[in-house]
């Protein structure tokens, strides 16, 4: 069933399948979620045997991605009757996570990460130009003008990155909206959540929009080449981003409100 | 287009299509009548429907998405704002979980969704279109095919039917659809018909076509000269073409 708004769970919860199995996924992937709002501050995540299960880990290593996440201050653990895992979503945490993620990633893992993105968003913005209705068109215009209306960085992040999602649907393509979504998730470890956002968050929004003109003025090629643009330049703030953290080392660890470059994605 | 074709051949492709699409709605139907039957008995005890009579709801929905033949991953019944006593949304809705192309395996599970409109994740039902259209008309609708980003993962059809009883609104019956269910089904009963099928919706979306010319989810805006037929519920046109 459709929904107006809604959220994108069922990936949240979805098997791992990348074959590695580790913990480090299970964290990625569960804080990006908790940072694009998916599951929210106070939600409790389901029963460990059964979140392990349905992401296809081993409990061991659920149990080490749930204390990873703890230490993050992602997740809090109640014991007892009506205990377990619940989510708590500081700011400040996921500051501190996109960070962490930023200085252990290599500059060539980011431009990896944009090359894929360009190639999968760049033609979901093809098909969409193609293939979208104009009720969907509508629908991209207005979750812009939520965005451009949004206040704080995590608001924007869980908005702009639904956006790149409802491309990928408009282009009526549903193996384009699974990797439009890991890739949000991926990107969520770098971007979500981070602290006074946007450098310039109305030249995201209006690059965005650029994108959806191309869409309704049903131009494929325009609107690919926008979003291959607009991502490339978000890559090159990545970067830049990522070697001012390594280089200033691990024992003067960045103020939490010093990142204004990984504004937009 | 290429070529007139007669009327019997466009006669049989909409008899085709309109079938199958029949043959879900007619297990949505049933389930509908489900509703309407609480409803009554509920006025018969002199109470509003509560919160437990749609939970008692349950074993049917299974019953019939177990059963349903046309293939439906999800079937169930959305409440209409405010009619129970004691909620003010609800809902219950079954679905498979198996990913494409594995259309039904396993134990369907139940859609839990956040129903507390304070809170991000609120799933508003009441706007969605496959809520909203019945509602307004008061007749079935079908919509899509659209990619269920929030859902199931699926490129799917959602088909759903209002349930009114006495002039009131109580919500709607519905069942999804795989587009590539729905394929299956009209492509094997199209058989060697004598011509090209399109089906488009209101949105000029191909829904389902037997040639590589107009793919499924594409836009094909086609003329009202090539629309062979019109079927009423869905508001889907027929194009035929000779090959």
């Amino acid at each position: 069933m459709r929904l107006p708004s809604g959220d994108a769970r069922r990936a949240v919860f979805a098997p791992l399948d990348d074959g590695a199995m580790r913990s480090e996924a299970v964290v990625r992937r569960l804080g990006s979620a908790i940072a694009l709002g998916i599951i929210v501050d106070g939600e409790q995540l389901p029963a460990e045997q059964q979140l392990a299960a349905s992401l296809n880990v081993s409990t061991v290593t659920l149990r080490e991605a749930l204390s990873d996440l703890r230490s993050r201050g992602l997740v809090a653990t109640r014991r007892g009757r009506g205990g377990g895992s619940f989510v708590s979503a500081s700011e400040d945490a996921l500051v501190e996570l996109s960070q962490g993620r930023l200085r252990e990633l290599a500059g060539t893992d980011l431009r990896e990460l944009g090359d894929v993105r360009a190639a999968v968003s760049g033609a979901a913005a093809r098909l969409a130009a193609e293939r979208a209705s104009t009720g969907e068109i509508s629908r991209l215009r207005e979750s812009l003008d939520r965005l451009e209306a949004a206040t704080g960085g995590t608001a924007r992040r869980r908005i702009e990155g639904r956006w790149f999602i409802d491309v990928a649907a408009a282009a009526q393509s549903v193996r384009l909206t699974r990797e439009e979504i890991e890739l949000q998730f991926e990107l969520g470890q770098v971007l979500w959540g981070v602290g006074p956002v946007a450098a310039d968050p109305a030249a995201t929004v209006a690059a965005h929009r650029r994108v959806v003109d191309a869409i309704a003025a049903r131009d494929g090629a325009l609107a690919r080449r926008l979003t291959e643009e607009h991502i490339a330049l978000v890559t090159a703030r990545l970067v830049d981003a990522h070697v001012r953290i390594v280089r200033r080392g691990r024992n003067r660890p960045e103020p939490a409100r010093s990142f204004p470059e990984a504004a937009g994605s | 287009m290429s070529g007139p074709v007669d009327d019997r051949v466009a006669d049989q492709a909409a008899e085709v299509i309109s079938g199958v699409v029949e043959r879900v709605f007619r297990t949505v139907l049933e389930v509908r009548d489900e509703v309407l039957a609480a409803y009554r008995a509920a006025l018969a005890r002199g109470d509003r429907m509560c919160e437990r009579d749609i939970v008692a709801l349950r074993r049917p929905v299974l019953n019939r998405l177990g059963r349903e033949p046309q293939a439906a991953v999800g079937m169930g019944v959305v409440v209409a704002p405010g009619l129970l006593a004691d909620r003010d949304l609800q809902l219950e809705w079954w679905q498979y979980d198996t990913r494409p192309p594995d259309a039904r395996r396993g134990e369907p599970s139940m859609l839990e969704v956040d129903l507390n409109p304070a809170s991000v994740g609120f799933y508003d039902y009441a706007a969605a279109e496959w809520f909203v259209v019945p509602q307004r008309t008061g007749r079935r609708h079908v919509v899509g095919p659209y990619v269920d980003v929030h859902g199931t993962d699926r490129y799917l059809l959602t088909l759903t039917v209002p349930a009114v009883a006495d002039g009131t609104f109580l919500g709607i019956a519905g069942a999804d659809l795989p587009a590539a269910s729905f394929e299956t089904l009209v492509l094997r009963e199209l058989g060697d018909l004598a011509a090209d099928v399109v089906v488009v919706n209101p949105e000029d979306r191909v829904v389902l076509s037997t040639s590589s010319r107009w793919l499924t989810g594409s836009r094909a805006e086609f003329t009202p000269a090539d629309t062979a037929r019109t079927l009423a519920e869905p508001d889907w046109r027929v194009v035929t073409t000779g090959r």
